[in-house]
């Protein structure tokens, strides 16, 4: 199959350099430009301040294009938050979560977006109410696919059925790479070291994930109330007599850190994607450390980059890194990281 | 490279009214990724040389407004927001405000994104002078 992959950066890559103030939105789209990337994926929420109100603005709408155009990128992908739970006594009504929906949808077709991400949070109902209105500003709604979901699943099937009933063209997924880890990233494991980690518990954890990876990750199912969902899966993934593994080896709170964190990552069969490529129009290229000969810690890149070839995929593979918040105590360079994770995936795909 | 810096290094001083010390106030940035309204920030704990302070007792202030805790449970207004990578001022109400010194303050962010199974609970430490 002919394929069509092109990268992108998620500005969420920058955040700690955004935060320090030492890029700003245009910094970060110069940094995304400088690494060879031609798609830019937007975090509306993180990088434009007093939201949603800018988007709204004819001027800023004309600058933010022209920094497009300084800048030779293209809009891939908006990053929406279904703040559901705006007010604190209640959840909004399904009207009220459509609205917020439609806002989002018509805020990406202003920015240039043809894609819009949505949280794994989103009720189903949220998403087949919106469809009708993302057909009309024709803005894709995708729904992130991000560990501990997976394609392939009872979870995902769900939303296959509603895809099939309603013939909706405007609905897909949007995997994330963190569900294509074959181990937990070093930066966790470094990062538990230095909080005082002992070696015996770190193993054990290791060994536990490979063996999930090995016997394959029982996955989750789908429930709205995440919290509960999350914890049957982590049980049935054996979380439980790890942790008593952990404990009796005598684990302290930087062990036990690092093997509750260890259940944030997972492992899908890079096959996932392509028996489901027809539904995914874009990708989180989720990485966690790139290092200097361009292999990344966790991410399987050359497997799953092989197998959207494979499937002919048309679109983008977005870096989104995330190895920043185990560095916080020592330093972050994300843009060093995004550099080498650009050039991981250009060698990948053009390989 | 240099570890994340959270709270503002001169933004720790008492309030001051009518030329008597009310409480203190000190300025750090949300440890979160993004911008939020105030309304989904549930919590901020304060805790100064092992003495806590009552919810009631604590305000944040940006950009140019001034909350309770509980007000700002209700703070949707895109002016008000709590923008990523900004300090936030917090008023503690103590008589007599902090002595001029060393201290040492533990605030607790706890915010809570609609789609997120548990709340982020973020602990800041840090040690600090009054002058």
């Amino acid at each position: 199959m002919s394929y069509d992959i092109k990268r992108s950066i998620s500005l969420y890559s920058y955040q700690d350099e955004y935060y320090d103030g030492k890029l700003d939105l245009e910094g970060c789209l110069r940094e995304t430009a400088k690494t060879g990337a031609t798609g830019v994926e937007l975090l509306a929420e993180q990088m434009i301040k007093r939201f949603p109100l800018p988007i709204e603005d004819e001027e800023f709408r004309a600058d933010w294009f022209a920094k497009l155009d300084k800048y030779g990128l293209t809009p891939s992908c908006y990053d929406a938050f279904l703040e559901n739970r705006i007010y604190s006594n209640r959840t909004l009504s399904l009207g009220e979560q459509i609205n917020m929906m439609c806002r989002d949808l018509r805020l990406a077709s202003l920015l240039g977006f043809p894609v819009l991400r949505t949280l794994v949070s989103t009720p189903m109902d949220v998403i087949e109410g919106s469809l009708e209105y993302a057909a009309k500003v024709n803005v894709k709604i995708g729904l992130e696919v991000h560990a501990p979901f997976s394609l392939n699943s009872s979870w995902a099937d769900g939303y296959m059925e509603m895809i099939t009933r309603t013939g909706t063209k405007h609905f897909g997924f949007i995997p994330d790479m963190g569900i294509f880890c074959k181990n937990v990233p070093d930066v966790l494991r470094d990062k538990a070291r230095r909080q005082g980690a002992k070696e015996e518990c770190l193993k054990i954890v290791d060994d536990a994930y490979a063996a999930r990876v090995a016997k394959g990750f029982v996955k989750i199912k789908y429930d709205l109330d995440l919290g509960k969902a999350n914890m049957e899966y982590r049980m049935a993934n054996g979380m439980k007599e790890m942790m008593e593994a952990v404990e009796k080896a005598g684990g302290g709170p930087a062990d036990m850190m690092y093997a509750g964190t260890s259940f944030t990552y997972s492992w899908s069969d890079p096959q996932d994607l392509i028996d489901n490529i027809d539904y995914i129009f874009h990708t989180h290229a989720k990485f966690y450390n790139v290092h200097e000969d361009y292999v990344e810690t966790a991410v399987a890149i050359p497997e799953v980059v092989a197998a959207y070839k494979k499937a002919g995929y048309k679109g983008f593979l977005s870096s989104e890194y995330e190895g920043g918040e185990h560095l916080r105590d020592v330093g972050v360079d994300s843009i060093e990281q995004c550099r080498r994770h650009q050039e991981a995936l250009r060698r990948a795909i053009e390989g | 490279m240099a570890a994340r810096q959270i709270f503002n290094p001169d933004g720790f001083k008492n309030i001051v009214e009518d030329g008597k010390a009310t409480g203190f106030q000190f300025e750090f940035k949300a440890q979160y990724y993004r911008g939020f309204t105030l309304s989904i920030l549930h919590n901020i704990s304060v805790n100064v040389d092992g003495e806590d302070f009552a919810r009631e007792d604590i305000c944040i202030s940006v950009h140019g407004e001034t909350f309770t805790l509980d007000q700002a449970l209700t703070v949707v207004d895109s002016d008000y927001r709590w923008e990523f990578g900004e300090y936030a001022a917090i008023l503690v109400k103590k008589d007599g405000g902090l002595a001029p010194g060393k201290h040492h303050i533990k605030a607790v962010q706890l915010i809570v994104p609609s789609y997120m199974p548990f709340p982020t609970e973020a602990v800041c430490e840090t040690d600090f002078v009054i002058e």
